[in-house]
């Protein structure tokens, strides 16, 4: 049987950077996940912490409230892990399609509901969103595409918005992807172009649904922005994400490339534990079971959502190794009162305790696997919605996991 | 509380386990191209919550799911996607009827002897133009699809008359499939040749079609009939101790993971356990290091494309792993998600846009990459591929019998 260096077990983007840092390192690495992992939802920006000023640097803001917040996952990497983990992220969108961040620390960005929002490293088709000014921007939507409503941007933005009718299909239905692939095109985003610039007054700057395009999407602004004259940007929408999208794809690309073995679509259903180790894992894809073995393991399976966690009727499981989970108290203090409350649901502090190396502990604080180390979202003590801390967490325990696994 | 094995997940089989996050709409390869197909989250848990069995079916765009599966394999909630689609399809199929076509297409397995046999007067009426022209008309086949030439003698002749290997070697059953039987014989030898040169004798157990080109146009019973044949013939095998390796993707998916699961025949997960991709099984006699197989160099320029049912077997990229091993291959992966064949999908009139628009995609990553030569183990895929590329297309463990032999190809 085939026996690896390392298993990672989820591939979001807390698997995929533990992958990914592992395979760098010269490990033998078989990535594994139930699904695609949850980059096709939020994957956009890489967010750090979203109550990080503009003009405050991200190396001053961050240790000062890691230091208020002593058990939170980025108290276990520290700045200069956090800063070692996203140089490296960045090294994998070289130019034209790079990831930067626009000032010493967070820019506003326009979502797709209207508001702006604060985050960190922001790719190159979304930059020009940081800097537009109502009454320097157009924001277009595109009849039949459900998930983007440029209406409701523009009226919430305050900026002129139109709804143009697509030069081919024009029909009801169109998803991301397939305006995506559109996009890819060079006569379809040329007429695009076109069609924009015709409904243009004086605008400086057009906010276009993300879906600038899924091979080269460096290639369609460039052109939009050469026909319109204006700064072109891409706007966060509903799922799925096509930013995300294309990051999932940049890693699994470079993950295979580099030898890693990557498998999807079936449920890790079962570890072999034996004296405080993790000796193998199964994967069910019925009638099958096949049991894998790594010197190593990183739990990176995400919340509830990708089954990282699980609601039992009176508490919360982490369903494969059966980890202690740092309870979020009685069910019926699970959640606020009002879903939009500014304080997280006590629900989301939930997750796995661990110690400096991320290896998962119980409430003593003892090592309770000496070879299985958690990363990535299913962590506890962090509020990654309200923080906006999603990406930061995943991208530095990620790393941070792989060079402590691999250093063991 | 670690005791792993207490309490296995459950993954009900619902459509209610969906929570709708749309992830599956990033992979279908139909809904990219078409707004004609809903894509999987609408026509799979969500129709399926409107759907009646006592009820007639309503959504006629359930036949354009090509059954690749990609869906199943990025739901992050492990919802059935692709079996909603297929029992809906068949409901769908079975109430408004099946057209000759169909009926006719999915039985290949019947007439591919007696074609091969004859292939010296099939072939060139396949490519005749009148005759196309009528299939077109008539049956609706798309004459711009080029169909796949008979071969003769076929695979399972040659193999009967060649000389056995001389004795004492571990035996291995060959399950080929009948496109490698009838119309790429070169596929299954270089099958035994490969499996011989690592020291095994090959034994080819009595087969029929697996069944998957019937599961295509939803015919569930049809396709359990081929399954109790096949299950019962090779269980027999099995029982005396072999392995059986597959080089077809498609059969091997269907012989290890729909025989049990959703054909429930008797045995199948019995046989399930002994069934082995031939490049999985292959690379695992490399990694337990035992036949000390060398490849001679094969100075090329290779790009290896991933079938959509590879994906779905779940077991890697043992192909492109294998192909690593020759030396001067310089190979890389394709980056496209599906070729857009869809089995028999490309072949019907009514489809062949939308398999050639999925295909694009895959025409455009192979222009980027400038290959001498491209491998992948499907043959739908291979079809597909020879046919937007016009490139030499072949199966890995042909590329993998040249390098044993020190032939160069090409």
């Amino acid at each position: 049987m085939k026996r690896f260096d390392l298993i990672v077990i989820g591939t979001g983007l807390a698997g995929l950077t533990a992958a990914r840092t592992a395979v760098e390192m010269g490990a033998k690495v078989l990535i594994i996940g139930r699904g695609m992992g949850a980059l096709t939802l939020f994957g956009n920006t890489i967010d750090l912490l979203g109550e990080i000023q503009p003009e405050t640097e991200m190396a001053e803001g961050i240790p000062r409230w890691i230091a208020a917040h002593p058990e939170h996952p980025y108290a276990r990497t520290g700045m200069a892990g956090i800063e070692n983990a996203l140089a490296d992220f960045r090294g994998l969108f070289p130019p034209p399609y790079s990831f930067a961040a626009l000032g010493p620390g967070n820019s506003l960005l326009p979502t797709g509901a209207g508001t702006m929002r604060p985050t960190y490293l922001i790719p190159a088709t979304m930059a020009a969103g940081a800097a537009m000014t109502p009454a320097g921007t157009l924001i277009v939507g595109l009849r039949g595409f459900k998930d983007f409503q440029g209406d409701t941007v523009s009226l919430h933005l305050k900026c002129r918005g139109v709804t143009l009718s697509l030069p081919r299909y024009g029909m009801e239905g169109l998803t991301a992807l397939a305006l995506a692939r559109l996009m890819d095109e060079a006569s379809f985003r040329e007429r695009l172009g076109g069609a924009i610039r015709r409904q243009m007054a004086a605008e400086r700057f057009i906010g276009l649904p993300a879906v600038l395009g899924f091979r080269n999407p460096a290639v369609v602004l460039k052109t939009l922005e050469e026909i319109t004259g204006a700064r072109v940007f891409e706007i966060p929408m509903l799922p799925p994400s096509i930013p995300g999208t294309r990051v999932f794809h940049r890693f699994r690309e470079e993950l295979i490339a580099k030898g890693a073995d990557f498998r999807m679509g079936h449920p890790v259903s079962g570890a072999n534990v034996k004296y405080g180790r993790c000796e193998g894992i199964t994967v069910q894809n019925p009638p099958l079971a096949t049991e894998y073995r790594a010197d190593r393991y990183i739990l990176a399976t995400g919340r509830f959502l990708g089954g990282g966690l699980w609601a039992e009727m009176d508490r919360i499981v982490e369903p494969l190794f059966h980890l202690p989970v740092f309870q979020p108290g009685e069910r019926g203090k699970w959640f606020g009162e009002r879903f939009f409350d500014p304080e997280a649901h006590p629900i989301h502090r939930a997750g796995i305790v661990t110690d400096a190396d991320l290896r998962p502990v119980d409430e003593t604080g003892r090592v309770v696997l000496e070879n299985v180390r958690a990363a990535g979202s299913i962590l506890a003590h962090h509020q990654a919605i309200e923080e906006k801390s999603r990406e930061g967490i995943d991208i530095a325990t990620g790393f941070l996991a792989a060079k402590r696994a691999l250093a063991s | 509380m670690t005791k792993a094995e207490e309490k296995p997940v459950l993954f009900p089989k619902l459509p209610d386990v969906c929570v709708r996050c749309a992830t599956c709409m990033a992979a279908c390869p139909v809904s990219r191209v078409t707004p004609r197909f809903p894509g999987p989250k609408q026509a799979g848990p969500g129709a399926q919550r409107f759907r009646s069995a006592s009820e007639a079916s309503v959504d006629d765009w359930i036949e354009l799911c090509t059954s690749c599966r990609l869906c199943d394999t990025v739901c992050p909630a492990g919802v059935p996607i692709s079996e909603l689609n297929l029992m809906a399809k068949s409901k769908y199929l079975n109430e408004r009827g099946r057209t000759f076509r169909d009926w006719l297409l999915v039985r290949s397995d019947l007439f591919g002897e007696l074609a091969a046999r004859y292939s010296k007067i099939v072939n060139p009426l396949m490519k005749n133009g009148a005759v196309r022209w009528l299939l077109d008309a008539l049956l609706r086949i798309d004459r711009r699809r080029a169909l796949p030439a008979y071969e003769y003698p076929t695979f399972r002749r040659w193999f009967r008359t060649r000389p056995a290997p001389e004795g004492g070697r571990r035996k291995v059953a060959y399950f080929y499939g009948c496109f490698t039987n009838t119309n790429e014989t070169d596929v299954g030898k270089a099958a035994v040749d490969v499996l011989e040169a690592h020291g095994l004798a090959v034994v080819v157990p009595p087969q029929r079609c697996c069944g998957i080109p019937r599961l295509g146009v939803g015919d569930l019973r049809g396709a359990k009939e081929m399954g109790r044949w096949n299950v019962d013939s090779l269980l027999k095998t099995v029982r005396e101790g072999l392995d059986i390796v597959f080089s077809s993707t498609s059969c091997g998916l269907m012989l290890r993971h729909e025989y049990g699961p959703l054909l429930h025949l008797p045995g199948a997960e019995e046989l399930a356990r002994r069934l082995f991709d031939i490049c999985e099984y292959l690379l695992c006699l490399h990694e337990e290091g035992k036949p000390a197989v060398t490849f001679q160099p094969i100075p090329m320029k290779a790009a290896y494309f991933t079938p959509c049912h590879l994906r779905s077997l779940d077991i890697g990229l043992p192909a492109l792993e294998l192909l690593r091993l020759v030396p001067g291959l310089d190979v890389s992966l394709i980056e496209a998600e599906c070729c857009g064949l869809g089995g028999l999908y490309g072949f019907k009139k009514e489809k062949f846009a939308i398999a050639e628009e999925i295909g694009k995609d895959l025409t455009e990553a192979v222009a980027r990459m400038k290959p001498d030569i491209i491998l992948t183990d499907c043959e739908g895929c291979r079809m597909q591929i020879r046919h937007l590329t016009g490139l030499r297309v072949l199966h890995p463990v042909q590329l993998l019998r040249d390098a044993l032999e020190r032939r160069g190809i090409g």
